[in-house]
This record gives C-alpha cells, structure tokens and sequence, in this order.
C-alpha cells in the first residue's frame, strides 16, 4: 500500500505545490488590505447594514463583517477556504481511482499482487494527504499573515477553522471518490455530484436561518455543520464534526463494498 | 493437475445490460511449459478471457484456475506468479520508464534486481526518456519489461509483439524460449498468425465466445493446406490438377501453378507422374490460411 501512497503523492508533486502557491496568494490578497479597510469600519458596516438578510447570508454569517473575526470568517473561511480546498478535495476524489480507471492504469497496478481493498486505501489516503498539505499550508500561511496584519485572532481558533474547512472538503472529495467507485457513474458525473453536494448544500444552509422549511433539508448537507464565525471566536459545538467523519467513514465503506468486487472499466 | 497451469470450467461473462454471453462456457487447460496461443476476430471474447483471468472482471458463471489457485478468490497469491501484458498497454504517460519500473518494483520487488536492467538492455529501451515523448515500439518494450521484470511463471499477453521491430521481436521470441525452457507457461492472444505460428505450441480459436476448437501446431500442419509451386514442361495441366479433391490450382506464370491441397497427397502424384515436371518447391504452413480457411468454413455452415 505504501507504494500507491508514495507514487501517487510522487505524479501529483507539481500540482500540490501549484495548489499551494495558489491558496497562499489567494490568502495573502485577502489579508494584505485588512488594515486599510479595518481603518474604514464603521462606514463599510454602515453601507452593509443596507443590504437583505437573506443576501448576507450567502457570504457571511456574523453581522459584524469587518471586525477580525467578521473579516476572517467573511473573507476566507465561511466560503471561500471550504470553496477552494472543496474543488481540489472533489478533483482528487474524482480522479484517484477514476482517472487510473478510466485511461485502464489501473490494471498495471492490479495485475500486481496487490488486493483492491488495499489500492482504494492507499489511493484515499494519497488523497487525505493531498488535501492536508493542501490545507495545512494555508492554515499557517493565515495564521501567519493575520499575525503580519494586525488581526487579533487566536492562533488556536485559526487552526480549528482551518481544520474544519478541510475536513469539510475531505467530506466533498469523498462523495466524489465513492461515485466514481462505484464505477457506473463515471469521473464527470462524480465531480458534478459532488459539486452539486456541495453548491446545493451552502445555498441551502446559507438560507435556512431565513426560510424555516429548508431547515430539515439542509440538514443533510455538509455546509450546516460548519459555522465559520462560531469557530473563530472559540464558540463552535464539536458534536456537529461528527457529520463529516460520519460521511467520510460512510462513504469510504460504501466506496470499498462497490470496488471490491465489481468489473473495472474497459479499455 | 500437478502440470497445469491454467484451467478454466465454464468460464463464462455476461457484461451488464447485454443479453448475450461475451464468453460462453469457455472449458481450458493449459500445461506448464506450454505456449497456448488464443485466436479469433475482433470481439469473439479473447480481451474478457484475459480480464477473467487477471480478476479485472467478475465471472457470471464457471470458474478458473491459474496454477491451482482461484482466479477470483486467490487473485492476488495469482498476481506473484503472473506477468501481465495489456493490448493496448496504458502507462504513465509523465513518467520516464525508469521511474514506471521504479514504481512497478515498489509494488511487487524482483527477485533479481539486476535482470531488469538486463532485459532493458536486450529490448534497447531507452528509460530516461519520458513515456509520453516514446514511439509505439518503445512503449512497447516498457511494457513487456514490466510484464517480465520479476521473471513470472505464467505470462499472460495480449499482442505482445505490437509495435516492435523485427530485431526486437525476434529478442521477445528467445525471451519466450528461455521462459517456457524455465518451466513458464504463457497464454498469449494475438492477431499476428505468423507470430502465433512462430511461438506457440497450441492455439485455440475462439468465435462469439465460444472456444470453437483447439489445436497443436503440429495438427493443424497436418489437417492444413500444402501448397505447392509446380513448374512445368509445356503447358501446366490445370483441369485435371483442378479435378483433384481438395485441390485449387492458381496460374503463375508461364508453365507453373500453385497448388494448394487439403488431404491426401498421392492424387497430386499420380497427375504429375502423367506430365514433365520440371520442379516442385511445398510453401510454409500458412496458419493465416488456415485461420480464414477455419472461420469461412464456419461462416458457410451458418
């Protein structure tokens, strides 16, 4: 299993490395402006009082948007972190097994002695590790660019949001990896869904504090769970992780009863 | 079943969402040491053979055995003893084909570290080189140095000679040779007559998956066409050489025929003895003739 994990990582070096570059440029744009904008507060917030409830909601959920923690939480991670680190984690899952499959690699690998059970382990695990590199150097890169900035945060209250928003994505990239496991369904289609999971899933959790009967539904999404602003002011109810490693752990078993034994793609 | 290497019982596939069997009850049995050469048309079922064997696909029904061990339940105790060559091989195309190797050496170590670089020496491949900037050829030998590198019991290939020159071909016929004089048996689908004629010591010839007969070599020389170029004195006697059975008679030049004869030899003679025959030279088997001869004679019965 080791190998699968290590050459995997190996091919996707440059795309890692790639990812990071982006995410810490992507960080270090949102952050570099804060003292600037934090110098005009008060007339920001004034002109963002004007606007609906239902419409902040899509991209905040604190009222307060420029204070440290409204900014953080506005700005990286109420949509945007879980949003980038999302499309990498559904990618990955998508193509770990499925690109492998689809160009019929995958047959070198199992023509091996190596059992299927394992590949799909080495392979998610490749994937975990893609995404907490990915993750984990932009965690630090904010953490470090709030200490730059002036952005009274608590370091460990970063690394909870942070945490979150990746184990958010994992959740994603899971639905990805489990439908192309499933092996009907295809890369395409599994990314789609995944993204429709996850795109359907915030607009729904965005909106159900104003439109009381989305509440249930948006229960079933991911973006619920996850409350930005609670996580960095060190408010956030853990129990509500539980959803995301209950989705990962289900999706992995269900990715492993489909892959086990069924016939891969032809070339 | 001490001496078999690969055997199969009813070995059958019905892909989902078909209403036909891909292979149908496909009964096999391949001896150690044996070189058994699978034949027939696009589509007949020699690629869902391979994949049954190899446990890429599951079995509707029947079952198989590759050196005594379930092709499903023992696949991968299988895989240590098998090298695999795909038809249309997929590599990494970003790769250079040291680090494929690499890869492929992490995933199942050889026994003999030093034999890759042999056989990457034999083949001429060049692995520094990325796959993706290889010819056809190239890629080719990278894929039958993966399939060879852990020096495996039993080889399983699907048009092993695809792309390769005739020098290299005739390097992956020795290293056939010195893997069967091993003890390896090699299960080998192919299109390539001449090079199934040139390797095998038994071919099977599967149609709509079925497995319509087998055959050894020296069979099939024996039931095959002789052909025959006859040159004449005078005037060659076509009708009567026609008017043999199992004969056809093809003109070729001035004074000689080709004669080509499925059967008895001596009604051939006893024409010839009739007339001044200035030389007779008998052609290789064409196994190419006898594989269309075999499929239209099966058409014809339709």
């Amino acid at each position: 299993m080791r190998p699968i994990i290590r050459w995997t990582l190996q091919q996707r070096k440059s795309s890692i490395i790639w990812w990071c570059v982006g995410i810490i440029f992507f960080v270090f744009l949102t952050l570099v402006f804060y003292p600037t904008i934090n110098s005009q507060s008060a007339q920001l917030n004034k002109s963002f009082d004007q606007i609906p409830q239902t419409a902040k909601q899509l991209f905040t959920d604190t009222s307060d948007l420029f204070s440290p923690i409204g900014y953080l939480s506005s700005q990286i991670f109420y949509l945007m972190m879980p949003l980038i680190l999302g499309v990498l984690a559904i990618s990955l899952g998508a193509s770990l097994v499925g690109k492998e499959e689809h160009d019929t690699t995958i047959e070198l690998l199992l023509a091996r002695p190596i059992s299927r059970t394992k590949l799909l382990l080495g392979k998610s695990l490749a994937g975990l590790a893609v995404v907490l590199i990915v993750g984990g150097t932009s965690i630090i890169f904010t953490a470090v660019m709030c200490r730059l900035v002036g952005l009274e945060v608590a370091v460990m209250y970063i690394l909870e949001a942070g945490l979150l928003a990746t184990l958010l994505a994992l959740s994603l990239g899971v639905v990805a990896f489990m439908l192309t496991a499933l092996g009907r369904a295809g890369r395409a289609a599994g990314i789609g869904l995944a993204a429709a999971f996850a795109l359907g899933g915030y607009i729904l959790a965005s909106l159900s504090s104003s439109i009381t009967w989305l509440r249930w539904p948006a229960k079933i999404f991911p973006f619920n769970y996850y409350h930005s602003s609670e996580l960095l002011s060190g408010n956030y109810n853990w129990a509500n992780a539980i959803y995301f490693v209950a989705v990962i752990v289900a999706c992995l078993v269900i990715s492993w009863l489909a892959f086990r034994r069924r016939d891969l793609l032809g070339s | 079943m001490a001496d078999v290497a690969i055997f199969s019982e009813g070995l059958s596939k019905r892909y989902p969402g078909t209403d036909f069997l891909a292979l149908n009850k496909l009964d096999l049995s391949i001896k150690t040491g044996e070189v058994y050469g699978f034949l027939g048309p696009n589509g007949a079922g020699k690629s869902t053979t391979i994949r049954l064997l190899m446990n890429f696909i599951q079995p509707t029904a029947g079952h198989a055995q590759i050196l005594g061990q379930n092709i499903v339940t023992d696949s991968v105790a299988i895989k240590r003893q098998v090298g695999y060559l795909a038809g249309e091989i997929a590599l990494y195309p970003k790769m250079t084909g040291r680090q494929f190797l690499d890869y492929m050496s992490d995933l199942q170590p050889p026994k003999n570290k030093a034999y890759v670089n042999q056989l990457a020496k034999r083949f001429q491949a060049n692995l520094n080189v990325k796959i993706r900037d290889l010819s056809k050829g190239n890629r080719q030998k990278i894929g039958l140095l993966q399939a060879f590198m852990h020096q495996p019991k039993i080889l399983i290939l699907d048009e092993p000679t695809s792309g390769l020159d005739p020098l290299m071909q005739e390097e992956f016929f020795k290293l056939l040779k010195e893997t069967t004089a091993a003890g390896g048996s090699v299960f080998v689908s192919s299109h390539n007559l001449a090079e199934v004629q040139r390797m095998c010591d038994r071919v099977g010839f599967i149609r709509e998956g079925r497995l319509i007969t087998e055959q050894s070599m020296a069979e099939i020389a024996a039931a095959a066409a002789r052909t025959f170029t006859i040159t004449f004195e005078g005037a060659p006697p076509r009708a009567e050489l026609a008017a043999i059975p199992g004969a056809k008679v093809k003109l070729s030049g001035s004074g000689q025929v080709n004669v080509s004869l499925r059967g008895e030899l001596s009604p051939l003679f006893k024409v010839l003895a009739k007339h001044k025959v200035a030389g007779i030279d008998q052609q290789e088997l064409n196994l190419e003739e006898e594989f269309l001869h075999f499929y239209r004679a099966k058409d014809s019965k339709k």
